[in-house]
């Protein structure tokens, strides 16, 4: 051991010291010069002649150096060096192309930095919780109304919890959730999440100040009390430690500040500004509503050395015995175990790793144009290569220098694409749709740089081993006897097989994004059942004091008549829930005069004022609308959509009929007047078909969270500060929860798609246009090589046309192999994005086909511009050039 | 790569140096005269590949380089067994002697 670091430090001491090493050696042999000489001269020799006697007795000097290098073993370094430095010569020789090469690589390289970067942020990162990978979602899974992965229900949450033992311990909370804060400044809207006590025990996050919230706290106690984030801390109470035990008022309810999370703090990408203990009553566990309504996001601890799979099946147990104990609201109502990560990536894995494969056929694109730039080169050295093979030059060691300059071209293009992909991890992040990525940060750790020194240093090997190879392939004799023209034959072979590749990876890349394209194009051409433009959508969540339904209304109906009177407003109108907002809720239903077993569920329902459909141009189809008429104390009435009448009343008139919300009416159900039936609203965005829904007149129920939608001929921004001085004026204790043109919402819901098709786009644009260069760059060598030909083929008579149809036809040939091999590469590639497309199928003939012919078209051009070009060369000039 | 002939050789130079190098520390030169002198003329050193095989067996660990000033008031570098080389001192001189052996019975025999 002690010799190997023995010979490790001489060696190092050799490599870092290699100038004073030479010194030592040059010292050492001087020294042996002059005793051999001295002893020469003790035996009799002119001194002159000793010194040579004593030279030559020595051997060259400088070989004696040399093999003590190669002893030393640092020669390969300082060999790697000298290659490198060559490298870079040769490299600046040829600005232009050099630098063509490197921009290629670095948009390949860039774009997988970018792309990698954010899967490894988003796939390959685990969730910033201590243990992260014991952490599992619950959710409620209930075939009969077509759940998978629901909300809970609280009743079932604390069964849970209590009953499995595999879990060491059970949270929930409120998904979304929004509320006033009034007591510091002015009343402003925040995001509020309600959650169990346990929810940052069972994360594992601790406080930077205060407390988190205690396990006892899910339950009611005297006071609510809460945890804000860094930035409420920061922002609202100008990071006062004395924030931390001050009480201020949600939703008109006091509560309690015991503690603030670090800034870090973050689950999936959510900007909470304050965690509510959800204090139930402890009453209500024993209730109907507490299993019916489900409202819980359910995570919980699996206890050490328990695994997923056997927590899983302990659970089911427990949810098999809800069901026997609980028959009127578990009857079929499963649930599902899933790992915490799984469910916060889910939606967006696929796109990701599309985009990652397709930015992995862009790079082998480049790959292929810039290992094309080098061979063209190694081609055109030629001559050099084996010259120096004649001169004595070992083989590998040509072959280690052509690898070198790929290596070094490649670790150029490497860095220039890393800092390109920096800027575009950036430029991702800022530029994806709000909440689509489920973190909150895409760092470039230490995995994507190694990742990216791995890709950089593949590329490098990848393109340049076939021009390495080529350089040094080929015996002197070889190239003295054919010249040229044997170099041709072998290299027309390599430039073809990467015009195959180019074409072939390049088609996949068109047909995908194509499809996508297509995608995106029918979801912007979906109906969405409303007119969005033009209207302004303003949340409004009304605090203690309008309690009563009365209250709420009045205040609703001034607030709409306020509006409506504003200069350039035509309609105003309020929804429990606007276009594009989701399902508020849903319910099971019931229609007068079928048999008890003949219910229907999950319908949705909305509240709207009277305006609502004209204001929103929802067409009405039947029957009428509401009517100011249509208040409390009158009849009960709903207006159903197209969707319902059509699932429910095949044929007959829905207008006169009586619904119920309740599965099984009793005595106590209120039934309900059917007086209309509208178009199909696109509820949760375009992609969504619209579920079967009934509107029910605000009037008739009141509520504390209303939206005002109000529709302008002028500019919709400009509304917004018209509206909240209305709002102001009306009561200015409120606080807008949400201001924004409909017509965003609108676009909001296909945004993600948008977002993920334009990256595509982009890249196969890209891959597109390197292929075609590619095909460009291969061709215009094959005229230049073939120059002389076709000039005594014009000089014999041949006609234009015919010369530069046997470059085209070469061409031809190679476009119409690449398709074929890219066809059936994009088949197969497709079907694994069928997810991802809307009313397109994964083979659509149509975008195949165009796919191809644009790129044939593209790359034939691509062929004819060289042929055309060496064919009008003067023949004779052609000819003397050889 | 190298033939085996060439491989003989370079042991040989190595043994020979290590042999040295067992009576007491020398310098490069010193080296090449003592191989000389030992074998009354007979085995010249190409000084060319002493240097080189120094270097080897430094590296190895069986010898072991300082700067010491020379019996003639010169710098020179001095080199001397280590406890590793002695060991291999003896294993090469037991093979050495092995492959003499074998040869002259084939010489003797033939």
């Amino acid at each position: 051991m002690s010799t190997f670091f023995r010979g490790l430090r001489t060696r190092l001491r050799a490599l870092v010291r290699r100038q004073a090493a030479a010194q030592e050696l040059d010292e050492e042999i001087r020294l042996h010069l002059e005793l051999e000489a001295e002893q020469n001269r003790r035996r009799g020799m002119p001194p002159d002649e000793a010194r040579r006697q004593a030279a030559i007795a020595f051997g060259g000097v400088d070989l004696a150096k040399e093999s003590h290098r190669d002893a030393l073993g640092i020669r390969w370094i300082e060999d790697s060096i000298a290659d490198a430095r060559f490298a870079l010569r040769t490299l600046t020789r040829n600005p232009v192309l050099s630098g063509a090469a490197i921009l290629t690589l670095a948009l390949g390289i860039g774009a997988n930095t970018a792309i990698f970067s954010v899967v490894n942020a988003v796939i390959l990162r685990p969730l910033p919780f201590p243990h992260a990978d014991r952490l599992v979602m619950l959710s409620e899974d209930n075939p009969e109304k077509g759940w998978h992965r629901e909300t809970a229900a609280p009743a079932n949450y604390v069964d849970w919890k209590e009953r499995v033992h595999a879990f060491a311990d059970v949270a929930a909370y409120e998904p979304g959730g929004g509320a006033t804060l009034t007591g510091v400044g002015e009343p402003q809207r925040i995001r509020l999440r309600g959650v169990t006590g346990n929810y940052f025990t069972v994360l594992g996050v601790r406080p930077a100040l205060g407390r988190v919230l205690a396990p006892e706290e899910t339950w009611k106690s005297a006071t609510p009390v809460a945890v804000i984030s860094d930035r409420m801390w920061r922002d609202g109470f100008g990071a006062d430690p004395a924030a931390v035990g001050r009480s201020v008022s949600i939703n008109g309810a006091l509560t309690e500040i015991v503690g603030v999370m670090p800034a870090g703090f973050t689950y999936a990408a959510d900007t909470v500004d304050v965690w509510r203990a959800v204090g139930w009553e402890s009453s209500s566990r024993s209730q109907v509503f507490f299993r019916r309504a489900h409202w819980l996001r359910v995570v919980a601890r699996l206890k050490p050395g328990v695994t997923p799979e056997a927590a899983d099946a302990e659970f089911q147990t427990v949810v098999r015995q809800l069901q026997a104990e609980y028959p009127v609201t578990n009857r079929v109502m499963g649930a599902d175990l899933v790992p915490l990560h799984e469910f916060l990536v889910g939606d967006v894995r696929t796109p990701l790793l599309l985009l990652q494969v397709a930015v992995g056929l862009l790079l082998l694109i480049a790959c292929a144009n810039v290992g094309n730039i080098l061979l063209v080169q190694a081609v055109g050295r030629e001559r050099e290569a084996s010259l120096r093979l004649t001169l004595g030059a070992n083989r590998a060691r040509l072959v280690r220098q052509a690898l070198t300059e790929s290596l070094v071209l490649s670790a150029l293009g490497g860095v220039a694409g890393f800092t390109l992909g920096w800027w575009g991890t950036r430029l991702f992040a800022a530029l994806q749709p709000n909440g689509m990525l489920p973190v909150a940060s895409v760092p470039m750790d230490l995995r994507v740089l190694a990742a990216m020194v791995v890709l950089t240093t593949a590329t490098g090997l990848l393109f340049g081993i076939a021009p390495a190879l080529w350089s040094a392939r080929r015996t002197p004799a070889e190239v003295l006897r054919e010249g040229d023209r044997g170099a041709s034959g072998r290299a027309r072979r390599w430039g073809d097989a990467l015009v195959v590749g180019e074409l072939a990876l390049a088609l996949v890349l068109t047909v995908g994004a194509g499809l996508l394209l297509q995608s995106v194009r029918r979801l912007e051409q979906v109906n969405p059942g409303v007119d969005a433009r033009g209207v302004l959508a303003v949340g409004i969540g009304l605090p203690a004091g309008y309690d009563s339904a009365s209250q709420q209304i009045a205040f609703f109906d001034a607030l709409r008549d306020n509006v409506r009177a504003l200069p350039g407003v035509t309609d105003a109108a309020v929804a429990l829930v606007p276009p594009f907002g989701g399902v508020g809720y849903t319910s099971d239903f019931h229609i007068a005069g079928r048999p008890a077993n003949d219910y229907g569920t999950e319908i949705g329902r909305d509240y709207v004022s009277p305006e609502y459909f004209a204001a929103l141009r929802v067409p009405l189809l039947a029957g009428r609308r509401f009517t100011a008429a249509d208040r409390m104390g009158a009849v009960p009435v709903v207006v159903i959509n197209q969707a319902l009448a059509r699932k429910y009343f095949h044929g007959e008139d829905p207008v006169g009929q009586r619904i119920t919300f309740d599965k099984i009416p009793d005595s106590t159900s209120v039934w309900r007047t059917i007086i209309g039936v509208v178009g199909d609203v696109r509820q949760q965005g375009l992609a969504s078909e619209s579920l079967i829904e009934a509107y029910e007149a605000f009037a008739q129920n009141g509520n504390s969270y209303m939206t005002l939608m109000a529709r302008t001929g002028g500019d919709v921004p400009a509304l917004a500060s018209s509206v909240r001085r209305v709002v102001a004026r009306l009561d200015p204790t409120l606080a807008l929860a949400q201001v924004q043109p409909l017509e965003r919402m609108e676009q909001r819901s296909i945004a993600s798609q948008r977002f993920i098709m334009l990256l595509l786009v982009v890249f196969a644009g890209t891959g597109f246009l390197l292929a075609v260069v590619g095909v460009y760059a291969v061709m215009a060598q094959l005229g230049r090589r073939r120059t002389r030909e076709m000039g005594i083929r014009l000089a014999l008579g041949a006609r234009m046309g015919e010369v530069q149809w046997l470059v085209v036809r070469h061409g031809l040939r190679l476009v119409i192999v690449g398709l074929a091999i890219g066809l059936a590469g994009a088949l197969a590639a497709t079907r694994a994005i069928r997810a991802l497309l809307f009313e397109i199928t994964p083979g659509d003939p149509v975008t195949f086909l165009s796919g191809c012919v644009l790129l044939a078209f593209t790359a034939l051009v691509a062929s004819w511009l060289p042929a055309a070009r060496a064919s009008r060369a003067d023949p004779a000039g052609a000819l003397r050039a050889e | 790569m190298a033939t085996p002939s060439t491989d003989v050789l370079r042991g040989t130079l190595d043994l020979l140096i290590l042999k040295t190098l067992a009576l007491e520390p020398m310098h490069g030169w010193g080296i090449s005269q003592r191989i000389e002198q030992f074998s009354r003329g007979v085995l010249e050193v190409n000084q060319g590949s002493l240097y080189p095989a120094l270097q080897r067996l430094e590296l190895k660990g069986a010898i072991d380089a300082e700067w010491r000033t020379s019996e003639h008031n010169r710098r020179a570098r001095y080199y001397r067994l280590t406890a590793a080389g002695r060991r291999a001192l003896g294993a090469e001189t037991e093979s050495w002697r092995r492959y003499v052996s074998a040869v002259s019975w084939i010489l003797e025999g033939a």
